[in-house]
């Protein structure tokens, strides 16, 4: 009995030992990591600034033709980046009421401004989400010793949002000149004096509306073994070639696909999705399919700061695409509604409207909708959009009679059935669920409604999918195993009874 | 009923006009548009009502929102001193109502100059009419506000007895002057004055230009090559080709080729315009080649110096079994032995085998080897000694 307590006492001395040791070391450790953190001397020469995206408006340089000294193209970047750059601190000074970052853009004197507004803002509690969507520079002159410049930033627009104690109090966009005096101080171009020389109220040009769409028959599409990923490394041409040959042969005309944000790589959009996305309009285009693209999705930020980045994504891709033949419409976003709540309906808004009329200034001859997730969101900003869509899975009884309310509130755009369809999945998780016989008299219906009403539709979806990604639906298995069976093909590959009416009662 | 329904639609109508009027019920009372900064603004609106509507306000630096003062009817609002200072167009809005009221004001500059902004860059430039010196002039005034364009600033300069003023106005609120150089060095001298307001002193360095060709002379006390004395070089006073003395511390090469063509180089920098160098004679007879550089840019005339033989033939004393030989006396020009530190070789041959050379420095006009016996077994051999040029040759010694 001693023998044994004697071990279990050896045993926990020896252990102790070695726990006391390990935290030792472990402290001496962390103290000698300490140490050797902290300033490194290449830093004081301000040459290794990661540069990130993180404002990128639109922007223009006129020809140069400076007085004084003759620039040169690595300079012009300097000035360009840390231009916006400032413009970029002055955001998120107003909007966060502190000064963070401005030290390094504005001279000292002409720090103490933004210094005063931020002042004055925290005492009475207001906040300016701003960002500038165009620029127009031009070089006016730059000194002989390469430390002066002096520009000119025509018809700026600004767009801000005005808070008093977190409430919205005005909403405005203006356009501004300004002349601005820059300094090389440091390795940063500085901002020495500034002076707003116009400005108004901007009001967009009018565009002419596109009411080209007619005789939409199409369906949301994505890969049976890659939804919601269709442009990943599973990428395959001939399994979407063979799938485009299918829709068009169940008569239709049309499909719907989906640009994710970050995938597609925000601002920076790569060029390899790029292309990914070409080839799905080209094998679209051979097979005479016309493609509505969803220029957003997996996309709920909306925060005024990242417009600049937003708006840069969409006009990489517009600019990309809009010459393609087989391309039917912009879709900005799908299903932004659903971020009322949490992000704010005007913002929402407000974004969609900004994005609209920039897609508009990129291609003024594609048609523009906004995919609204349901019928009561979708005359929401139906004077800037080219005709209405909207997505329906409610039940069909009050379709007809939504669609007539609807129809009186939008008298003269086409409207889309955007996105409609059914679960065939009865199962454990679902066991009152419908069966793919309901899936089909659905579809029989559906159709029978839109052409009652002229409607033009895509439907959801060609597939019944295998493994639906967690971001689209959640993690609840009775969601997921729903979603995984809205297709008129079922995971084997046959066709479900809902199949004969994809293109017509 | 048709009447009815007419009757309704023209009600309706005007109730939206008066809804419309109800809206817009604040006019603008403060005429003024243009302010001189620094002057206190006040906007005025006459309000019916006792709403009181914020005002947004926008300038060349930021937003804000200004809440108005009632008094009898008239709503203030007051901009704050930071704003009423800084010069450019404020925007208004008046936020009331759907049709919000707006407008512009703008504020110039005082004017009065407070400082001002000057750059001068670069400060040293070339002589010779084509460099030039940027001044940039920024008048402001006692808020930081630049002054308005074509405001005339005088740039004055003086160079050497000529002092020379010029007017330039200015335009995107800056005024520059390039102020060229003569074809003198020298320091010009910069000052500007904008609205009886003088800037201070600033300089401009005129260096001289880019060297040209020049010539190189030499000193030494004697032309003999006794590894001794030191020649030096130096070179004419260097001058641009306006004839100004170039920049101290210009840097010029001496190369030197010698008989047996290789290179010595020596160097020096100028002072007032002078580079001097210098090189140890060699220590045999030699001729020397010289020619100098400023690298890329200027060159020199070639000379060339002939070094005299100080040792025409020296003894060789064998010793001790011929294991120590001693050499010398060596004598100079003037029969003084020759400054220790004279190199002596001795190349030891075996069976036309060179097996080593032994090198010794003359020490009081002698140098002694020892050969030893583990180094050089007893056999014949042949020794070569070399001084000063001048050899020697012993073809069988015994050791």
């Amino acid at each position: 009995m001693t023998q044994i307590n004697k071990n279990i006492l050896r045993s926990v001395l020896v252990l102790s030992y070695i726990v006391i040791t390990a935290l030792i070391l472990f402290g001496l450790s962390s103290i000698y990591t300490y140490l050797n953190t902290g300033a490194d001397r290449s830093t004081m020469l301000h040459t290794e600034i990661k540069k990130i995206d993180q404002y990128l408006p639109k922007l223009e340089w006129a020809v140069l033709n400076n007085e004084g000294r003759p620039m040169d193209g690595q300079t012009l970047n300097a000035i360009e980046n840390d231009y916006l750059d400032a413009w970029y601190v002055k955001q998120v000074a107003y909007k966060t009421n502190t000064t963070e970052g401005i030290d390094d853009y504005y001279t000292e004197n002409a720090r103490k401004n933004i210094i005063h507004f931020v002042e004055a803002n925290i005492n009475n509690n207001i906040s300016v989400e701003g960002t500038t969507l165009r620029h127009h520079l031009k070089l006016e002159f730059f000194s002989e010793d390469g430390q002066l410049a002096v520009l000119t930033d025509a018809n700026v627009l600004e767009y801000k949002r005005v808070y008093e104690n977190k409430k919205l109090l005005l909403e405005t966009t203006e356009t501004s000149t300004y002349n601005i005096v820059l300094l090389l101080e440091d390795g940063f171009w500085r901002i020495r004096h500034m002076t707003k020389e116009e400005s108004r109220d901007y009001k967009y040009p009018p565009k002419p509306e596109k009411n080209l769409v007619s005789d939409i028959k199409g369906i949301n599409y994505y890969p049976q073994a890659t939804p919601w990923d269709m442009f990943g490394d599973k990428f395959d041409a001939q399994i979407i070639s063979k799938d485009f040959k299918l829709i068009k042969n169940s008569g239709l005309n049309s499909i719907r696909i989906f640009v994710p944000y970050d995938d597609f790589g925000k601002a920076n959009v790569k060029p390899e999705k790029l292309q990914k996305l070409k080839q799905v309009l080209d094998i679209a285009e051979k097979n005479q399919l016309k493609v509505m693209v969803t220029l957003f999705d997996f996309y709920g930020d909306y925060s005024v700061l990242n417009w600049t980045l937003n708006q840069r994504h969409a006009q990489i891709i517009v600019s990309f695409l809009k010459d393609h033949k087989a391309l039917l419409a912009w879709d900005i976003k799908n299903e932004p509604n659903l971020d009322f709540e949490s992000r704010g309906e005007n913002l929402v808004t407000a974004w969609l409207d900004k994005m609209i009329k920039l897609v508009k200034t990129v291609d003024a001859n594609h048609p523009i909708t906004i995919g609204w997730s349901n019928i009561q969101s979708a005359p929401t900003l139906k004077d800037q959009v080219d005709f209405v869509s909207f997505h329906y899975y409610e039940s069909l009884e009050e379709l007809d009679t939504a669609i007539k309310t609807l129809k009186n509130e939008i008298i003269n755009k086409p409207l889309v059935l955007q996105e409609f369809g059914m679960s065939s999945y009865k199962g454990i998780w679902k066991p009152f669920g419908s069966s793919e016989e309901d899936q089909a008299n659905y579809h029989k219906k559906a159709q029978e409604i839109i052409s009652n009403n002229n409607l033009q539709f895509m439907s959801w979806t060609l597939y019944d999918f295998i493994k639906i990604p967690k971001e689209v639906v959640g993690r609840l298995p009775w969601r997921k195993r729903a979603q995984e069976h809205f297709g008129f093909i079922n995971q084997n590959g046959e066709t479900k009874p809902a199949f004969n009416y994809i293109s017509q009662p | 009923m048709k009447l009815n329904f007419t009757y309704l639609l023209v009600l309706g109508l005007l109730s939206m006009i008066f809804i419309d009027e109800n809206n817009d019920e604040f006019t603008l009372i403060t005429k003024e548009t243009q302010f001189e900064a620094g002057k206190n603004i006040e906007l005025e609106f006459s309000g019916s009502n006792q709403e009181k509507p914020t005002l947004y306000i926008s300038n060349s630096y930021g937003s804000s929102i200004i809440k108005p003062t009632l008094k009898l009817d008239v709503l203030g609002y007051k901009l704050p001193r930071a704003i009423c200072e800084r010069t450019g167009v404020i925007y208004w809005k008046l936020l009331s109502g759907s049709n919000k009221l707006s407008g512009k004001l703008s504020i110039y500059p005082k004017l009065e100059v407070a400082t001002m902004e000057t750059y001068l860059g670069p400060p040293s430039i070339e002589a010779g009419e084509t460099d030039y010196s940027m001044l940039v002039v920024i008048p402001t005034d006692v808020y930081d506000n630049p002054l308005p364009d074509s405001t005339k600033v005088i740039v004055k300069h003086q160079f050497l007895g000529n002092l020379s003023e010029d007017v330039v106005l200015t335009r995107n609120r800056i005024s520059f002057k390039n102020i060229y150089s003569k074809t003198i060095s020298g320091r010009i001298l910069v000052a500007s004055e904008c609205l009886d307001k003088d800037s201070k002193e600033y300089t401009i360095d005129v260096m001289p230009a880019i060297p040209t060709n020049f010539t190189i002379s030499y000193q030494q006390n004697h032309n003999y090559a006794d590894g001794n004395q030191i020649t030096t070089f130096s070179t004419s006073i260097i001058k641009d080709r306006y004839g100004n003395i170039v920049s101290d511390g210009t840097y010029v090469q001496f190369f030197i080729t010698n008989n047996s063509n290789n290179i010595l180089k020596t160097s020096g920098t100028t002072i007032n315009g002078i580079a001097t160098a210098k090189m140890i004679h060699p220590d045999h007879e030699d001729n020397w080649i010289i020619k100098a550089y400023v690298e890329g840019i200027a060159e020199s005339n070639e000379i060339s110096l002939f070094y005299k033989k100080v040792i025409e033939d020296f003894e060789v004393v064998f010793s001790e079994d011929n294991r120590k030989i001693t050499i010398g006396p060596l004598k100079s020009f003037m029969n003084q032995m020759i400054p220790d530190g004279m190199e002596i070789s001795l190349s030891i041959y075996e069976n036309d085998k060179k097996i080593k050379t032994l090198y010794k420095s003359s020490y009081e006009g002698f140098a002694t080897f020892k050969l030893n016996a583990n180094d050089f077994p007893n056999n014949m051999y042949r020794l070569k000694i070399k001084v000063a040029g001048v050899g020697k040759t012993y073809s069988r010694i015994k050791l």
